[in-house]
């Protein structure tokens, strides 16, 4: 056990066993079993709160689906793939930086984190090129929507559905990010180590849901 | 957790890594081939499989206890109620209070690509209301 590792608020000194360990649990894998719960429970209203978002996109598909499938093959497809590579790829090195912490490689896991903030980076990057593309286009929700290439009717919702999806998923990269930077600053202090590293497992799981809602969006809204 | 901590090895990561990047290129290839009816149900079936790989091996669901494996799986049911019977909703509806449009199709008729139907948006510049369409009071 690492005694330089930092205590956290609200630790119990007279315990001293671990300095991990919140005073009301009573022993570290009851309360990281508790963590890990809390945080599938999270991830479960957030795959719920896209799940609206899908239904919806499923009832317009329904209703509208010849102009779906034909704004869908204006949209940037090559952005679509090419920012699932890069949300695939930095789900393997949050793995990684989980499997450093767990073999105690603490160096080789805060690289692996800052590699995961630079492909996070490349994702919103590439997707401002493509929204302002789709803006230059006016490729846009409802009254705005001026695009010569595909005159139907229902293919305004397509983009109104295009910029709500990608824009919640969006706005969960920009959480990960900032979760990932605290991980990142946290194990660079040495705060986790092999017996304890549920906070940066709990991170990892956020960002492997981030690329999970972005598996279904790349289908739905670029190929099909 | 610690009793594992020693002797866990980084390939299986990199191999779910593999896998996932030939998936994408799969539905990325079958995407494009405009494969009509099955262009739905087979990118369903890769971005499921791709999840799948996501969930029980980067989120190691594969070595966790039941109630967590509980928990995703009731979400996951509730995702598949919440759309299959709002689709079926509207999918039954009298014909004529469903927007114009037919049930799943993924191909654009010939016709439809040659001659652009007479549906034209209004000019106009972006953020004024566009002429010639009656606006709320």
């Amino acid at each position: 056990m690492s005694e330089a590792a930092a205590l956290p608020p609200g630790e119990h000194p007279a315990r001293g066993a671990d300095p991990h360990l919140a005073h009301h649990f009573s022993s570290l894998e009851r309360q990281v079993d508790a963590s890990r719960l809390g945080m599938w429970l999270f991830l479960c209203t957030e795959v719920l709160l896209f799940a609206g978002l899908f239904t919806g996109y499923a009832v317009y598909r329904y209703s509208f689906p010849i102009a779906f499938a034909a704004s869908a093959r204006t949209s940037e497809i090559w952005a679509g793939t090419l920012n699932t590579v890069v949300l695939i790829t930095s789900s393997l090195t949050v793995a990684l930086a989980i499997h450093f912490v767990r073999t105690g490689r603490q160096r080789a896991a805060v690289v692996c984190l800052l590699i995961t903030l630079a492909f996070a980076l490349t994702f919103l990057g590439i997707k401002a090129i493509e929204y302002t593309a789709h803006f230059h286009e006016h490729q846009l929700p409802g009254r705005y929507y001026r695009f010569e290439g595909v005159r139907l009717p229902g293919a305004s919702m397509y983009w109104a559905l295009y910029f709500l999806m990608t824009g919640l998923h969006g706005l969960h990269v920009l959480i990960g990010m900032s979760v990932l930077g605290v991980i990142a600053w946290r194990t660079s202090r040495g705060y986790y180590t092999p017996h304890y590293y549920v906070g940066i497992e709990l991170a990892g799981l956020y960002w492997h849901l981030v690329d999970l809602i972005w598996i279904f969006l790349f289908p739905l809204l670029y190929l099909i | 957790m610690a009793e594992n901590g020693e002797h866990h090895s980084a390939l299986p990561y990199f191999l779910v890594w593999v896998a996932l990047l030939i998936l994408t290129v799969t539905t990325y290839v079958t995407g494009r081939m405009h494969l009509g009816t099955w262009a739905l149900p087979l990118a369903m079936i890769i971005a499921v499989t791709k999840s799948l790989l996501v969930i029980l091996f980067f989120m190691h669901l594969w070595e966790q206890k039941g109630a967590n494996r509980i928990v995703i799986a009731t979400s996951f049911v509730f995702v598949a109620l919440i759309i299959s019977l709002t689709v079926a909703d509207v999918a039954t509806r009298f014909p004529l209070s469903t927007p114009a449009g037919a049930p799943f199709g993924t191909d654009i008729p010939a016709e439809l690509e040659e001659t652009a139907p007479e549906y034209q948006p209004p000019a106009g510049k972006i953020g004024e209301p566009p002429r010639g369409v009656p606006q709320p009071k």
